[in-house]
């Protein structure tokens, strides 16, 4: 149990970068980016290929941040950032970032094929932490997400750009009037948000141990979750959010569930996410920290 | 009558271009009249394929070792009828958590998580279908009351799928200019003035959600007797992809425009990767896969999905409305008429 | 169950809706007349356009009651509302802009018969064909009767503002309720239109329908209604015919200047 208390850590640390990073998009652009998956896979591939090549770990964290906020700026250049200027609903976006990422997947699998790549990163060896049982690899997972976290909130409070960020996830039109180029927080907030997500894919490869050009996109569902969950947009209910769905996700499998039998995969994991999901949206339509009661109009 | 590949190629194509005209249609009822992106709609497809195979076939048996529920060996009209009404009732469920509250991204991401749910427990919950091999065995469903060889069967299944595509499609005419279809039309267009004008906006999406659950259902079933099998790969993410674009891009909320969509599909998906280069790969990378050319066919789709949202969005065949002919009826005007409009 | 005959077309009592820590409409009490024109007026933040929500089940009140007819309505949901006889309109023309103005017209009644699935689908009967065909008609005169009538296949949506308020207009007569409330139905109209609009509540009143006007036009509000009430800061400060209003003390206060002489 303990065991699996410590994965859900290490895991909620992954998900609430991602969850942040996703925060973030959502927070400037007001757009769910189903692509945001996408940037984690290719964090992931940047990773692997640097790592192979250069034997540093350390290099291959850069390289994966720097891939992220590049394909993350692109995204927004590309796609959500005309798609909101020539005047297209949330939902419309929507599905063209599903389209985009659709497009990204099949064009990893055009590259590098769609089978398991296995990434070892050598964990160290196992010990024991106050009730837990960690390797270094995980210590130090935990402790960059932590360490991210901290950054990107002094970031945000403390410096212009962060003011001005701020400004634009508030209220992109008042933000325009007082004389801040919406467009250009937006795009650096992405490319922001690229560099972490990109690491939290590079992490989470090295965490799990294989990837493929699918695996960013199953990860994003239970980012959805959390950062839904949490309340889209808001970065403190979704770092929240995503650390009880990451415990839960590794919790909820080990408890003795008599309907499952014996065979538990990870998948499973992703239907309990949306479950949850579900649950959290229909009793908190806009997030865990919000008031309910009120008709489908207010 | 020749029996040749290029005919069998043709017949197959033909009838699995009518299966998903239907299911276009039943799209269309949902995403194109109600105007709610539903993301679980591939879901009840599933669930009217999977219903009917567990219907059809025998019981389950150590070999070949299966699991799954029922194996009822009905006749198949009937099992048909049975896996419709089971989509309806799974798309009751679903729809009544997700309609009453939720709109927009809310929606589409909640019924992303309920077809994500189905997937999984249709796909690993073994002692359901199957888990992740799925099932088969649904050979020629009343091939033998009608004494057919195997070649005449897939002429007479494409008839059939043809002959259904007929009646779906009259039968959402019907709907379309019924005051039905006008008042789903109506929350699409305004919610609170449908609202303000007597409309439960609630119920009557949830009636809409239902009857295109039941034609994906359908279509779902005859889906499954078409490739005598179903599991999990018959719904990868390109397969729904290519539904959603086919609405689309013909034109939500116009059947014509739906069914012109289908056809444009499916000619792209047979014809996309004619032309494309091959791509080298990267470094230590296989790449000589047999994915490289679904995953460029993927590619393509996908583009074509994000220009026509972009340039296009109300695809190739705008919606088209009713044209009042009659001349408008002779009473003297009580207000003072201004045929200019001077603009507020 | 049988109401007892009402006097009033609406009867609201202690309304009261906060927003976090504002109180939108604080106690709102008021009573509107059958078959009258009743303004409804007061500063910007007075309340009026949450009131409306609440009355008709937009918005849910925190306290306080709304009978129309007689019959508690606070808290039903809004097409309940509607059907009941109560409709609305927003301050903003809410057509329906993929429809045409005659759609547009027709579906402004709710035809619980042909909208259900298996009515809409069984074709249409002969008594259903005579009610469609009567509708259809009857869709086309008050077009007629608003100058619209040679823009009734025309999207609704490409209308200009103007137009678009005629063919809200046109949907009220259609459905015929009981009491319409109109949301500031003059923001952005000019003039013309403006006697048009005037005319055309005349003609409800006449139809039988009992009419509420939220306005910031006064000269409007002067022209068209009987009997005024003011709302400020959430609550109702005066009430009664308009001239009497310009002299109290407490109307020209809640303006601070902003009455039109």
């Amino acid at each position: 149990m303990l065991l699996t208390l410590g994965f859900g850590i290490v895991t909620a640390s992954i998900l609430a970068l991602s969850a942040v990073a996703f925060t973030l998009e959502y927070g400037v652009t007001n757009v769910a980016n189903v692509s945001h998956g996408e940037i984690l896979t290719v964090g992931a591939y940047a990773a692997y290929l640097t790592h192979q090549r250069t034997g540093s770990a350390i290099i291959a964290a850069i390289a994966a941040a720097l891939a992220g906020g590049v394909v993350a700026l692109a995204m927004y250049s590309s796609l959500i950032g005309p798609f909101i200027r020539f005047g297209a609903t949330p939902t419309v976006v929507f599905i063209a970032t599903l389209g985009m990422s659709f497009v990204i997947q099949n064009t990893l699998v055009i590259f590098f094929g769609a089978a398991n790549v296995a990434y070892t990163v050598a964990p160290g060896a196992p010990h024991q932490v106050g009730p837990f049982l960690f390797t270094p690899l995980d210590e130090e997972i935990v402790a960059s997400a932590i360490a991210i976290t901290v950054v990107l909130f002094l970031i945000i409070s403390r410096t212009k750009f962060g003011k001005a960020l701020r400004a634009v996830s508030q209220n992109r039109e008042l933000a325009r009037v007082s004389g801040i180029n919406a467009t250009r927080v937006a795009a650096a907030t992405f490319f922001l948000a690229g560099l972490i997500a990109g690491y939290a894919g590079f992490v989470l490869a090295a965490f799990v141990g294989s990837f493929t050009p699918y695996f960013g996109f199953g990860f994003f569902l239970i980012t959805l979750t959390a950062a839904v969950a949490g309340g889209l947009g808001r970065a403190v209910g979704t770092m929240v959010g995503a650390v009880i769905v990451g415990i839960t996700l590794e919790v909820l499998p080990a408890l003795p569930v008599p309907f499952v039998g014996g065979y538990i995969s990870a998948s499973y994991n992703l239907a309990f996410a949306f479950a949850i999901l579900a649950v959290v949206i229909l009793v908190r339509p806009r997030g865990l920290f919000t008031s309910a009661r009120r008709t489908v109009f207010e | 009558m020749t029996w040749n590949l290029f005919s069998a190629y043709l017949v197959s194509i033909l009838t699995e271009g009518a299966i998903f005209g239907i299911m276009a249609l039943g799209l269309n009822v949902i995403w194109g009249w109600s105007g709610d992106f539903d993301l679980a709609y591939y879901g009840y497809i599933a669930v009217g394929a999977y219903m009917t195979l567990v219907l059809t076939i025998g019981p389950a048996s150590a070999t070949p070792p299966a699991q799954y529920i029922l194996g009822l060996q009905l006749p198949y009209p009937l099992a048909v009828v049975i896996a419709v009404a089971t989509a309806m009732a799974v798309s009751l469920i679903v729809g009544s958590i997700a309609l009453r509250h939720l709109r927009g991204i809310y929606f589409s991401i909640v019924t992303l998580g309920a077809v994500y749910v189905m997937y999984v427990i249709a796909g690993q919950f073994v002692p359901l279908f199957n888990g992740y091999n799925g099932l088969s065995g649904l050979f020629d469903p009343m091939g033998d009351w009608l004494g057919l060889d195997y070649q005449s069967y897939q002429y007479f299944f494409l008839g059939l799928s043809l002959a259904m595509f007929v009646l779906v499609y009259i039968f959402m005419a019907r709907v379309s200019s019924s005051r039905f279809g006008m008042a789903l039309r109506t929350l699409r267009e305004d919610e609170r003035a449908a609202a303000a004008f007597g409309r439960d906006i609630y119920r009557l999406k949830l009636k809409g959600y239902v009857l295109g659950a039941a034609l994906g259902g359908f279509a779902g079933a005859l889906f499954a007797a078409y490739l005598t099998a179903f599991n999990t790969s018959a719904w990868a993410p390109i397969e729904v992809i290519v539904l959603y674009s086919a609405v689309l891009v013909g034109g939500r909320g116009n059947i014509r425009g739906v069914a012109l969509g289908v056809l444009i599909m499916g000619v792209l998906v047979q014809e996309s990767t004619r032309f494309l280069p091959r791509l080298p790969g990267v470094g230590e990378f296989d790449t000589h896969h047999p994915q490289v050319l679904l995953a460029m066919r993927g590619v393509v789709i996908g583009l074509v999905l994000v220009l026509f949202l972009r340039f296009r969005p109300q695809g190739l065949l705008p919606e088209r409305r009713l044209v009042d002919r009659q001349a408008a009826a002779d009473i003297t005007p009580r207000i003072i008429p201004t045929n200019s409009e001077a603009s507020p | 169950m049988s109401a007892p005959a009402a006097t009033s077309a609406l009867e609201v009592r202690g309304l009261t809706k906060h927003f976090g820590g504002v109180f939108a409409v604080d106690g709102c009490t008021f009573q509107t007349p059958l078959g009258q024109v009743t303004g409804l007026i007061g500063p910007n933040g007075a309340g009026k356009s949450t009131a409306i929500d609440l009355i008709s089940g937009f918005k849910l009140p925190d306290s306080g009651t709304v009978l129309f007819k007689g019959r508690a309505i606070e808290g039903l949901p809004p097409h309940r509302i509607s059907r009941m006889g109560l409709i609305r309109t927003f301050q903003s023309p809410r057509e329906w802009p993929g429809l045409t103005v005659l759609e547009n017209v027709v579906m402004a009644r709710w035809d619980p018969g042909r909208e259900s699935f298996v009515g809409g689908l069984l074709g249409l009967r002969g008594e259903q064909r005579v009610r469609a065909a009567d509708e259809l008609s009857k869709a086309r005169e008050i077009l007629d009767e608003f100058g619209l009538a040679g823009l009734r296949n025309e999207r609704a949506g490409n209308l200009s503002g103007g137009q678009k308020r005629l063919v809200e207009f046109a949907r009220i007569r259609m459905a015929a309720p009981e009491l319409v409330i109109l949301d500031e139905p003059m923001g952005g109209v000019n003039p013309v239109l403006g006697e048009r609009m005037a005319v055309a509540i005349e003609g409800f009143i006449a139809a039988g329908t009992s009419v509420i006007v939220v306005e910031h036009n006064l000269p409007f509000i002067e022209r068209v209604t009987e009997h005024v009430i003011v709302m400020a800061q959430g609550t109702v400060i005066a009430e009664g015919p308009f001239e009497s209003l310009r002299a109290n003390q407490d109307v020209v206060d809640a303006y601070l200047g902003e009455m039109v002489r």
